[in-house]
């Protein structure tokens, strides 16, 4: 891989905010060499849950994880961050990476987790910003924008599963991973939070984070990623953008649905 | 790992240690534990002391570590026994089940770093435990008892390492059990098998009674005995590192069951490696003020100069008090010395009730270089005696021990307020602060 030709940064003032590290030449592989994932096989005794996943995870994206309960999105998240052993390879920028390297280039937020049920959000919040030594400008704009303020001195136990959940955002958020793999992050949110919740993800991405989202809500997922991976019984049924997808489908209109139904 | 990181580790683990009722609760009872100890101990040490206008005992028989320190301290064996694991274990088994162990795992640093943080916020824990242990010692002092710092400091030392060898043991049962139910239950097992331990192999000799020296409560007797022993120390200190080091294998879901049970085997043939080579350290020293596990000076400087081995046949069953007799004033300050001592328990029975003289019961023998000789003594200066006459040394001038005893008649005052109101009440009020 080229070293990166020069960097550009965008001032807010520009009406842009982040930065763009332009390749000229290598643009193109760069974004197919972000993350892959190659032939990820698991099985629990003698079912396999995942046989053979692949798919590439492109910088700066949103990438949606879509399949029905029991296709193994969550096995495949766990398996992706080495949370539990797995057969295949995970790379990243064209580098393998072993089970015991995968935090640094890539956190994992799980579904239905209260951690530390019995302290403050407050807390909680600073001590992920400690650990990772993120600014408290960046603590504050998080709060601010996931409304977390009148949530700060309440104990996490004590949190209705969108508050909870909203909470754990932040928290994958302030991970300064190049990568945060978020499971049904939209799982216990109003209408009005998950249009929220999406517009701050896309800010997130805008500003170079790149997101993989495991979704079961097809409508969610249409308007918040910029491609997806199609999950059943375990296997990659498709992946691509929106057009690409379609065509596979064999469908010249219609949405996620409409493409999800026809490809499984 | 960064210091900043492990530092903000142990903050979160001694939050979530504060956090835990369990915690709290055994505060309480572990002040309500030494009250009853050192209330009870102060009496008996009173009436011992000539209180009530009773008889005295010897003043040299009457030394503040047995009668009130060691007493008073044993509420943190049974707190190590009872309480403290389930402290241990719900450290570990909360973040299993609340899915806070999903994102430790992916913080910086390594397990072991990061279990290293919960027993350093253990560590802290049973510290501030001590605190009614401590005031009782406080206590004693203020009613002009007296306290000698090396043996006392000892015993201390003695119940820290006993504490972290429970916690080590709770945290790796915790990590490799699925609930923290199924790890109590492990970890009482483990309990009540070195009690089985240390029951069955008293007084038989061998590998059995060699690995029961090492059970908690059998290490915490050589510090209670005032002895500090370089092998205890080393083996208590190597299970309880074990203990850590098998919960980073097992706590980890991402490990396959293969590797699992690979690295605990090795770990394991580790751990005997240490725990044997850690064994044959022969260094002790003596801590306690009356040298109660010591020869005098010039018995120890004649008895360095016999190389060769000494045999002891011991014809005394595990129960006869002779024999306990036998051990802690002769045997054990034996060991000390000799390097070369084989000892042979020879009676055939439990209890001797039922030998006859045939079975050669209550005969103890000495064997240096074939030559033999046979008493019933279990009085030290009449062992020394044997050993002596058989390696032809003269037997060395004795003089008596300075030790003076510290008598003291006095009521616990103070006492029962302090431990059933007053340390219950402020830990009920910390933990109201904590909480709110």
């Amino acid at each position: 891989m080229t070293e990166p030709v020069g960097e550009l940064r965008l001032g807010t003032d520009t009406g842009f905010s982040g930065r763009i590290n332009y390749h000229f030449e290598s643009l193109s592989a760069e974004l197919e060499q972000f993350f892959r994932v190659e032939n990820l096989t698991k099985t629990f005794g003698r079912r396999k849950v995942l046989s053979d996943v692949t798919f590439d995870i492109h910088e700066a994206e949103v990438l949606g994880l879509i399949g029905p309960n029991g296709a193994g999105k969550t096995t495949l998240f766990e398996c992706v961050a080495g949370l539990i052993p797995a057969v295949g390879s995970i790379t990243y920028r064209t580098r393998h990476l072993e089970q015991s390297e995968r935090k640094r280039a890539l956190f994992y937020f799980a579904d239905g987790i209260t951690p530390w049920p019995e302290q403050r959000v407050s807390w909680v919040l600073r001590f992920f910003r400690s650990l990772y030594s993120q600014s408290t400008r960046r603590l504050d704009e998080l709060i601010n924008k996931l409304k977390l303020t009148e949530l700060l001195n309440s104990r996490l136990a004590t949190l209705s599963k969108g508050e909870r959940k909203r909470v754990m955002l932040a928290l994958g958020l302030l991970t300064p991973q190049p990568l945060l793999l978020l499971d049904e992050p939209f799982d216990g949110l109003d209408l009005r939070q998950t249009r929220d919740v999406m517009s701050l993800l896309r800010e997130e991405r805008v500003a170079g984070k790149t997101l993989m989202l495991s979704i079961h809500q097809l409508v969610d997922a249409e308007k918040v990623c910029d491609r997806v991976v199609l999950l059943n019984n375990g296997t990659t049924v498709a992946e691509g953008d929106f057009t690409k997808l379609r065509v596979q489908a064999n469908l010249s209109e219609g949405g996620l649905e409409e493409i999800f139904l026809a490809l499984t | 790992m960064r210091l900043r990181s492990f530092w903000l580790l142990l903050t979160k683990d001694c939050r979530e240690l504060a956090a835990s009722r369990a915690f709290w609760l055994m505060l309480i009872f572990v002040g309500l534990l030494v009250g009853q100890g050192f209330t009870t101990a102060v009496r008996l040490y009173s009436e011992m002391s000539g209180g009530g206008d009773g008889p005295a005992a010897l003043p040299q028989g009457l030394t503040p570590l047995d009668g009130i320190i060691v007493p008073t301290w044993g509420a943190y064996d049974l707190a190590a026994t009872l309480l403290f694991p389930f402290v241990a274990i719900r450290l570990v088994s909360a973040e299993k089940e609340s899915g806070a162990l999903k994102l430790l795992l992916q913080f910086p640093g390594s397990l072991l770093t990061k279990l290293g943080a919960k027993g350093l916020a253990l560590l802290l824990g049973w510290l501030v435990a001590w605190l009614p242990g401590l005031a009782a010692i406080v206590l004693w002092k203020s009613y002009g008892g007296h306290v000698n710092g090396p043996e006392t400091v000892n015993l201390l030392f003695g119940h820290l390492l006993r504490g972290m060898l429970a916690g080590g043991f709770a945290v790796a049962a915790a990590s490799i059990a699925e609930s923290a139910a199924s790890a109590a239950i492990v970890t009482l097992g483990f309990t009540v098998g070195t009690w089985a331990l240390d029951f069955v192999s008293a007084g038989r000799g061998g590998l059995l009674q060699q690995i029961a020296g090492y059970t908690p409560t059998a290490a915490l007797r050589t510090f209670e005995h005032g002895l500090l022993q370089s092998n205890t120390v080393a083996v208590m200190l190597v299970v309880t590192l074990a203990g850590f080091v098998l919960a980073a294998i097992w706590l980890h879901p991402g490990r396959t069951a293969r590797a699992r049970a690979g690295w605990t085997s090795v770990l394991v043939l580790l751990l005997m490696v240490l725990s044997i080579g850690g064994s044959k350290l022969r260094t002790s020293w003596d801590k306690s003020e009356n040298h109660r596990n010591s020869f005098s000076n010039a018995d120890e400087q004649l008895l360095k100069t016999i190389n060769s081995p000494l045999k002891i046949t011991v014809y005394l069953s595990p129960e006869d008090p002779r024999l306990m007799d036998y051990e802690q004033n002769v045997l054990r300050k034996l060991r000390r010395v000799l390097p070369n001592l084989q000892v042979e328990y020879a009676a055939g029975s439990q209890t001797g009730l039922f030998e006859n003289a045939a079975d050669h019961y209550g005969e103890i023998w000495y064997e240096i270089n074939g030559q033999k000789s046979m008493d019933r003594s279990t009085i030290e200066e009449v062992v020394l005696d044997q050993i002596y006459a058989l390696s032809n040394i003269n037997v060395p001038e004795r003089q008596q021990s300075d030790f003076p005893g510290y008598p003291l008649s006095v009521q616990p005052a103070h006492a029962p307020i302090l431990f059933y109101l007053a340390w219950p009440l402020l830990v009920v009020v910390f933990w109201w602060v904590f909480r709110h």
